[in-house]
């Protein structure tokens, strides 16, 4: 065999855990200032396998165990990123913001525009969301809503390995605060099984995914489906039922929450004319209802039907039947898309 | 299939963590590799999970993966091998 | 208090069973009897029973996310909270708080997932309790690694510059899921921390509950008396995981087993047979705790889960509408979608 022949290239799928894990760990080794704190991030490797393996390479100087102390090591985090380092702040689940939130939205998201733009802050805060596994109501939240919301954070949201990598290099590269948000049914854990969908192909090599960039996971002409997170998975198996039967339902990723791709949902909708948003978060003030007003005042007059689901405005419930009856489900999305075929 | 011979086993029970010693069955939490693709020595190429510890699984050879034996989220008995490989 | 610790362990020791039930042989945490995380709370019964064996039910308690043994001893109804575990619709808070969230409003009894959150209520009970001139104390029980969040820093200085009958109760299990006590916070003795608030800082170096009976009598003698608050902290140890999943990958092999030589139900037990109990009393004593785990038990089991449109209840005391399924046409003042 010619010796001139490239080695073969290794094919794989990846969890999203560890196509994230990757994309922090390629920026750690090219950039000293990037590194990573949180609670049980080192020798655990974050709960839900976020930092897995990091320790090993990078030691603990670069991935740090911090106290239980969120306003001050997310707060750290700013200060950090203000003097110029890239670092990567975890914040356990997204239920516990409400310890640190000033950090957050006073000082993370504000700096930049209140100092006029003399400051930036550079830094990335991964956070885990979602329910489906009976942990209730402060430990269930997506919150993407909150987030997005309030100025001056980027809002990210992977619901694939690809694009789990991919928008981590972005994150990390970024210079403003961005807000990670994974979703803990997807990571590929082995005690919480993921669905069919978010383990996909990844390569080796480093990738951006531009923000502000929904992608199409499913075209279709006869609906429009916007969803994020876990959702992007129980939406394409809805439309994969709802093409048995003939209905064509195109699945929009938004992947990012700010910026938001309003141009993609707008084209789809001019399509369609119908629209089905799909959201893990409450339903009112939220992802449901900008993505409406944005497809109303770009096709309004394209849009012949409108369905939304989301957690009703109750905390999520423990009982599975209870937690079952709020999140909205594959049947419950192939029927609100029915219901837009009229 | 599994008769052609030359083939090499991934082996289960090489990775059995010594803190599940007591324990017989797994469950493969995930697959890296399809069938039909090429591995790299040593890659991982699946995760097992035994009660509740998890474990990545490395090829034993470069070459292709020709099998996988037991399924995503399928069970296994220790030393039940996890799949084929065809080395260079 | 012997009984209440007997009670505790067992019970952590027959929810491990039943909640492992459907994860073999992976662990799947949506599988099995009963739903979602569960922290046990084996090895740190004395802190409990120590504690709690001087509260009235009219006396709060708060407790954290590892909260059964506390709620034990604090008299919760034992059949209630089973049910709330297993999710079902009879539990204390009708299978919608679970494991980790669990109120009892008869014995003043609530928990929080939220690491350190329960202080600042533990100091609005005091408050109320002070401002109607009543003798009744708070108790907020926390983690070693919780000592570092603000929520409890503040609720040490508004207790102690109020004077409220507080007392706030450390475990000390050395590790906050995977981190080691010394990685995350400079101070040996948790204790200490009263000094910066102007209040007594009291330590029980040894997993011993005759230990934390004698320091939580001052400290809640002194509270009952509005003299203040008291911090004690108290050693105990983790027999289990953090949570059900964990492997523990991160704590050194013989840990438990060495702990496990230090278990202060032994303890307590030698101190009784030397105290002239014997062991026939001793078997009395764990065969009716048995025996009250087991009701408990086949009381969940046999209770029925939620019925899914009770998913809308109880967000409000006073609901603003006529209840009904938000998202439908009635909860939007209709409409015509």
């Amino acid at each position: 065999m010619a010796t001139t022949e490239p080695e073969p290239v290794a094919e794989r799928d990846l969890t999203m855990s560890r196509a994230m894990v990757e994309a922090v760990a390629t920026e750690m080794r090219e950039n000293d200032e990037v590194f990573v704190m949180g609670e049980d991030v080192a020798d655990y490797g974050g709960i839900f396998d976020s930092t897995q393996g990091l320790l090993d390479e990078f030691g603990r100087d670069r991935v740090m165990d911090v106290p239980i102390s969120e306003t001050a090591f997310i707060g750290a985090a700013v200060g950090s990123a203000q003097a110029g380092m890239r670092p990567i702040a975890e914040l356990m689940f997204v239920d516990f913001f409400g310890v640190c939130m000033d950090q957050i939205y006073n000082q993370m998201a504000k700096n930049a525009y209140m100092s006029g733009g003399a400051v930036n802050v550079p830094m990335v805060l991964t956070t885990a969301v979602g329910g489906t596994y009976s942990d209730a109501g402060q430990h269930s939240q997506t919150l993407y809503g909150t987030f997005a919301h309030l100025p001056g954070m980027k809002v990210v949201v992977p619901s694939t390995a690809y694009d789990a990598k991919g928008l981590m290099h972005s994150a990390i590269r970024d210079d403003d605060p961005v807000v990670y948000m994974f979703h803990k049914r997807l990571m590929g854990l082995g005690w919480m099984p993921a669905p069919p969908g978010p383990k996909t192909p990844v390569p080796e090599e480093a990738y951006e995914i531009p923000f502000g960039e929904a992608d199409v996971k499913r075209e279709g002409d006869d609906a429009t489906v916007v969803t994020l997170g876990l959702h992007v998975h129980r939406a394409l198996e809805a439309a994969a039922e709802l093409a048995d039967d003939g209905v064509e339902a195109e699945v929009i990723d938004l992947r990012t929450l700010v910026p938001l791709d309003t141009e993609t949902v707008v084209e789809s909708v001019r399509k369609t004319g119908r629209l089905v948003v799909v959201d893990e978060d409450y339903r009112s003030f939220g992802v449901t209802g900008e993505i409406v007003a944005r497809a109303a005042e770009g096709a309004l007059s394209d849009l012949e039907a409108v369905e939304r689901l989301a957690i009703p405005d109750v905390p999520i419930p423990y009982a599975r039947p209870l937690e079952e009856e709020v999140n909205p489900a594959t049947e419950d999305i192939a029927a609100a898309v029915r219901r837009t075929q009229g | 299939m599994s008769e052609e011979p030359g083939l090499v086993a991934v082996d289960s029970a090489a990775v059995w963590p010594d803190d599940a010693a007591d324990v017989d069955e797994g469950v493969v939490a995930n697959w890296f590799v399809r069938e039909g693709a090429r591995v790299a020595d040593g890659q991982t190429v699946c995760e097992i999970q035994i009660e509740k510890v998890s474990v990545d699984v490395p090829a034993p050879a470069p070459g292709e993966l020709v099998e996988r034996l037991v399924p995503e989220n399928g069970t296994f008995r220790r030393g039940d091998p996890l799949a084929r490989v065809r080395p260079d | 208090m012997f009984s209440d610790m007997v009670t505790a362990r067992y019970y952590e020791e027959r929810l491990q069973e039943e909640y492992l039930e459907g994860k073999q042989p992976a662990f799947d945490i949506s599988a099995g009897p009963i739903p979602g995380e569960l922290h046990l709370a084996a090895g740190h019964e004395a802190a409990a029973a120590g504690v709690c064996q001087h509260l009235r039910d009219d006396d709060t308690v708060t407790a954290p996310h590892r909260p059964h043994h506390v709620a034990i001893a604090k008299g919760v109804d034992l059949d209630r909270m089973t049910a709330e575990i297993f999710g079902r619709r009879t539990g204390l808070c009708k299978g919608k708080g679970g494991h980790m969230h669990l109120f009892d409003p008869d014995v003043n009894f609530a928990c929080s997932g939220i690491i350190a959150q329960g202080c600042p209520p533990a100091v609005g009970a005091a408050m109320a309790a002070k401002k109607r001139g009543t003798d009744g104390v708070a108790v907020a029980y926390l983690g070693e690694g919780a000592i570092d969040q603000g929520g409890f820093l503040e609720s040490l200085n508004l207790a102690s510059v109020h004077d409220l009958p507080v007392v706030f109760v450390v475990e000390d299990n050395d590790w906050a899921i995977s981190m080691p006590k010394e990685r995350v916070t400079d101070v040996k003795n948790g204790a200490q921390r009263a000094d910066g608030f102007d209040m007594p800082g009291v330590r029980v170096d040894y997993n011993d509950a005759v230990a934390v009976y004698e320091a939580a009598a001052e400290a809640v003698g002194r509270a009952r008396a509005g003299n203040g608050p008291t911090l004690l902290e108290v050693q105990v140890h983790r027999h289990m995981g953090h949570f059900m999943g964990d492997a523990e990958a991160y704590r050194p092999d013989d840990e438990v087993e060495r702990l496990k030589r230090l278990d202060p139900i032994d303890r307590l037990a030698d101190r009784l047979r030397a105290e002239g109990v014997d062991e026939e009393r001793l078997g009395e004593l764990r065969a009716a705790a048995e025996r009250r785990v087991e009701d408990a038990i086949a009381f969940a089991k046999e209770q029925p889960e939620p019925d899914p449109e009770e998913a809308y209840d109880d967000v409000f005391a006073d609901p603003p509408e006529p209840a009904a399924k938000p998202g439908t046409a009635a909860a939007d003042g209709g409409g015509d979608e």
